[in-house]
């Protein structure tokens, strides 16, 4: 490949990053992503307010298996989940519903670049909505804190650390959901399918013998998390268990390095597939 | 792209496209040369197919095509020299008529101020300049074509796809379009235009391609394709002063002449003759004899004719 | 200008009464819907519970089958049973809503036919209607319906004693299937109304309910409180039942809250409704 292909490919990219961009970040119809992504710094906002005018004296430790049980039960499952599937499958099944991906059929782009620069658009637009929720949510968290408590935590105790991981376990939400939905896009007609065959899939993915939890992104992602999830955290109505703490089982955690790998490889491997599968499709807008 | 890519144009390879059970397009052979081109036929023939087929946006089940000697797979090369204007009347969400043109120039790769730059000549050339800062969504049907086919030109391509460009446009902008496609057809490129509109077709065309139920019935300039179909005599409408009289020699000196027939506004004879070479070299010599002939035209040398001989009731309605 | 001999003659025969035009839209709807192969086997499907339960009502009360197994009753056919009886139905009933209740806006909206339905005399509400008709029909005949059955079935077999003791069951199950049925319905198509896409909007029901109960979780953990239950439309719903049917002594959500909060959301759909099912579109910019 010579430099000026790669030159060629990069700009195209680019382009394709600021057509995506602009549809995605910018459009009221994506407002249930914001809302989805938002919602659980509303939440931890709405808690460090009621501690602060009940006075009511919290402990970090039990906030921060909180914010653990919240973001793995709920912000990657359910927010991350339902965002990817809005973002990325919105990519290729968006633009057939709206008819109007030949335009970009129509242009002299490979189509291999077309199906990453799109890609890389939705992972942008993802990671910027639920890292900046990732980042306030946590914070938010902590805000009730006495500044010296919080200190202590965030500088001389694991706080930051935390946050960077929990930011890098969002971004591997993003690019294993991203791949997922983004080769569901193409692959089905009716997303619907695949939302809840991938949504039962990710809850059961627990449950199955430990060849198969390696093919679900929520395995991977559960033990890269920093923090477990204790049974206590659960108990939110009054002592009643809930079934989301099956949810937070996680017997056989993977190493961290093997969660990286793993994910980068399914995502690579459903990438280089989605981009095969767009080279040979045809464009048939048909009826809904 | 082969060195002699230009003369090659497009080229249909026993070309085949089926829908599964439903057939597109059987056994197309064709060669488009520069200029303009019309796809004529009835709703259903294979015209957008053919079109698609072009461009890439549906691969054949059989058979090659090739346009200036690339291949329709290969949409990196065959995108920088072919402009495809669909016929579907769909646009990316939220943008004015400027973003959308300009977005997708960029993504030939082309800097900033050069996509601007094309972008807006375009824009200028489809009389658009006003409204191009407004959303597409607000455009009226002709606006929206005509953005439609200012993206298709933007890039000065060699080769343009026009589906039904004219679909939606009032009298004026009609022609003023028209006018377009003769400047670019002069300048040396290929445009393929499918339209029902056959009087248009007439007047813009240097070739036609008659499609009826996804095969090719005839292909060519006008008046070859009318030469060839011998099994509908030539009409030939006589405008004169005595056509009764002039009906009787046609008759008299054995002129080749099938049929006669006095024109409705009684000023004008219609032959029907299937040797119009012979014709009208005995028309000289009726001429001489008295009868006063204003004019000699053919009646049925257009593509409304041909049309309704190959692909409609099999009779002229003129 | 000459004057032409008008020999048009506007139909002047029978109308169909007004308030029927509705079941228009609800027929053709139901044309559309029943065109898939494997709704068609779904719906099916839904009827092997109820008939499971017909049968093993009957050998409940079968004195002879009962006394071959020497026991009194295999079970008690009280509150509870229709209880559990309905939740299975309505589960199934979700499944339904969410095949049939994306499509049935959202594909007018999609290719411009509101126009087309409202420039006759047919209003919004004509329209709505018609369409909820589709998916309380469907919902209808796989709960309350087969539900009432079961209850005659026993109330036969037991005697008017119990028909008499037990009336009030009756009463829970039509109103407890009528209110969620109701939200579903309202729910689907509001939905349907909001996002053009079909596909979408079948995503986004899948989303309203998952997302809600995720969403109520969280805030009850962090919040250490109940209220979160609220933005949980299984659990609302699953309070008036719990209510209605007097099977348990706490429901996860008070009942008058639950039936408050089912009220607004049904208030919040119609105004969406209202909204969208319009002939036409203002594009600004």
């Amino acid at each position: 490949m010579s430099e000026a292909s790669w030159r060629l490919w990069s700009s195209q990219i680019w382009a394709i990053l600021r057509l995506e961009l602009r549809k995605t970040l910018l459009a009221r119809r994506g407002l249930w992503i914001y809302l989805l992504a938002f919602a659980p710094a509303l939440i931890f906002a709405g808690h460090s307010i009621i501690q602060m005018k009940t006075g009511r004296t919290c402990d970090i430790g039990d906030d921060t298996h909180v914010y653990a049980g919240v973001f793995q039960l709920f912000f990657i499952r359910l927010s991350i989940f339902f965002g990817c599937v809005g973002i990325f499958m919105n990519l290729f099944r968006g633009e057939v519903l709206d008819k109007s991906l030949h335009y970009y059929f129509l242009a002299p782009v490979k189509r291999e670049v077309l199906v990453v620069g799109k890609f890389l658009s939705g992972l942008l637009a993802s990671m910027a909505i639920f890292g900046t929720s990732t980042v306030l949510s946590f914070f938010a968290l902590y805000w009730h804190f006495d500044s010296n408590v919080r200190q202590e935590y965030f500088y001389h105790g694991h706080g930051l650390e935390h946050l960077a991981v929990y930011l890098g376990v969002t971004l591997l939400a993003c690019i294993g959901y991203g791949g997922v939905f983004l080769a569901a896009g193409v692959l089905f007609r009716n997303p619907l399918y695949p939302t809840v065959i991938v949504l039962v899939w990710e809850a059961i993915s627990g449950f199955v013998p430990e060849t198969l939890q390696h093919f679900s992104v929520i395995f991977y992602l559960k033990s890269l998390c920093p923090v477990a999830v204790p049974a206590s955290v659960l108990m939110g109505n009054g002592g009643k268990g809930s079934p989301f703490a099956l949810l937070a089982v996680n017997p056989t955690p993977a190493a961290a390095a093997t969660a990286v790998l793993g994910l980068l490889i399914l995502f690579t491997a459903l990438v280089v597939f989605t981009g095969r599968q767009v080279r040979r499709m045809e464009i048939d807008y048909g009826t809904d | 792209m082969s060195e002699n890519g230009s003369a090659l144009g497009i080229v249909f390879e026993d070309v085949s496209k089926f829908y599964g059970d439903v057939l597109g397009v059987n056994r197309v052979n064709l060669s488009i040369p520069p200029g303009i081109t019309s796809l004529v036929g009835p709703n259903g023939s294979g015209k957008t197919t053919l079109m698609n087929l072009i461009t890439g946006l549906v691969r054949p089940t059989r058979g090659r095509i090739s346009v200036l000697g690339i291949a329709p797979d290969q949409p990196e090369e065959l995108f920088r020299v072919l402009g495809y204007c669909t016929q579907f009347d769909s646009f990316p969400r939220g943008m004015t008529g400027y973003q959308f043109v300009d977005s997708f120039l960029r993504l030939f790769g082309y800097p900033r101020p050069h996509a601007r730059d094309l972008a807006e000549q375009a824009i200028e050339r489809v009389g658009l300049a006003d409204s191009a800062g407004r959303k597409i969504a607000g455009y009226s049907k002709g606006m929206r074509q005509r953005i439609k086919l200012a993206q298709a030109i933007c890039h000065n391509p060699s080769v343009l796809v026009l589906d039904e460009p004219l679909n939606g446009l009032d009298p004026l902008i009609r022609a003023e379009t028209i006018a377009l496609f003769r400047s670019l057809a002069g300048e040396g490129r290929h445009l393929l235009i499918s339209s029902h509109v056959l009087h248009e077709v007439d007047v813009i065309s240097d070739q036609v391609v008659l499609l009826t139920s996804g095969y090719v019935v005839a292909e060519g300039k006008i008046h070859s394709v009318r030469d060839e179909i011998q099994e509908h005599p030539m009409q030939i409408l006589i405008r004169c002063n005595n056509p009764a009289e002039l009906a009787s020699q046609v008759f008299q000196r054995d002129c080749a002449a099938v049929e006669a027939r006095i024109h409705n506004d009684g000023m004008g004879l219609l032959v029907k003759t299937r040797d119009a070479d012979r014709f009208y070299l005995m028309l000289n010599h009726i001429a001489q004899n008295g009868i006063n002939i204003e004019s000699v035209a053919p009646a049925d040398d257009d593509v409304l004719s041909v049309y309704e001989y190959l692909v409609g009731t099999g009779e002229s309605t003129k | 200008m000459a004057v032409r001999k008008r020999s048009y003659r506007g139909y002047s025969g029978d109308l169909t009464p007004m308030w029927s035009r509705f079941l228009i839209v609800t027929r053709y709807a139901f044309k559309t819907v029943f065109s898939s192969k494997f709704l068609t086997a779904f719906f099916v499907c839904c009827f092997f519970y109820p008939l499971g339960c017909a049968v093993a009502i009957y050998l409940n009360q079968n004195l002879r089958v009962l006394a071959l197994l020497n026991i009194p009753a295999m079970f008690d056919v009280d509150g509870r049973f229709f209880f559990h009886f309905l939740n299975v139905q309505l589960v199934l009933a979700f499944v339904i809503t969410a095949l049939v209740g994306p499509g049935l806006v959202s594909s007018d909206l999609a290719n411009n036919a509101l126009p087309l339905y409202l420039c006759r005399p047919f209003s919004h509400a004509h329209y709505v209607f018609g369409k909820m008709m589709v998916l309380v029909t469907l919902l209808s005949l796989i709960t309350w319906i087969p539900g009432l059955i079961l209850f005659l079935i026993q109330a036969s077999l037991a005697g008017v004693g119990w028909l008499t003791a037990n009336l009030w069951m009756a009463g829970a199950i039509f109103l407890s299937s009528g209110v969620q049925i109701l939200v579903l319905c309202l729910l689907s198509l509001a939905l349907s109304a909001w996002i053009k896409r079909k596909l979408a909007a079948g995503a986004a029901l899948l989303g309203v309910f998952f997302f809600g109960a995720g969403l109520g979780q969280a805030i009850n953990a962090s919040l250490s409180t109940r209220s979160g239950s609220l933005l949980n439309i299984g659990e609302l719903m699953a309070s008036v039942e719990i209510t209605l049917f007097r099977v348990y002594s706490e429901t996860p959500v008070p009942s008058d809250m639950a039936w408050l909060a089912l009220l607004t959301v049904c208030v919040f759909c119609l105004l969406l409704l209202e909204r969208k099912v319009r002939a036409y579109e203002v594009v600004k910019g």
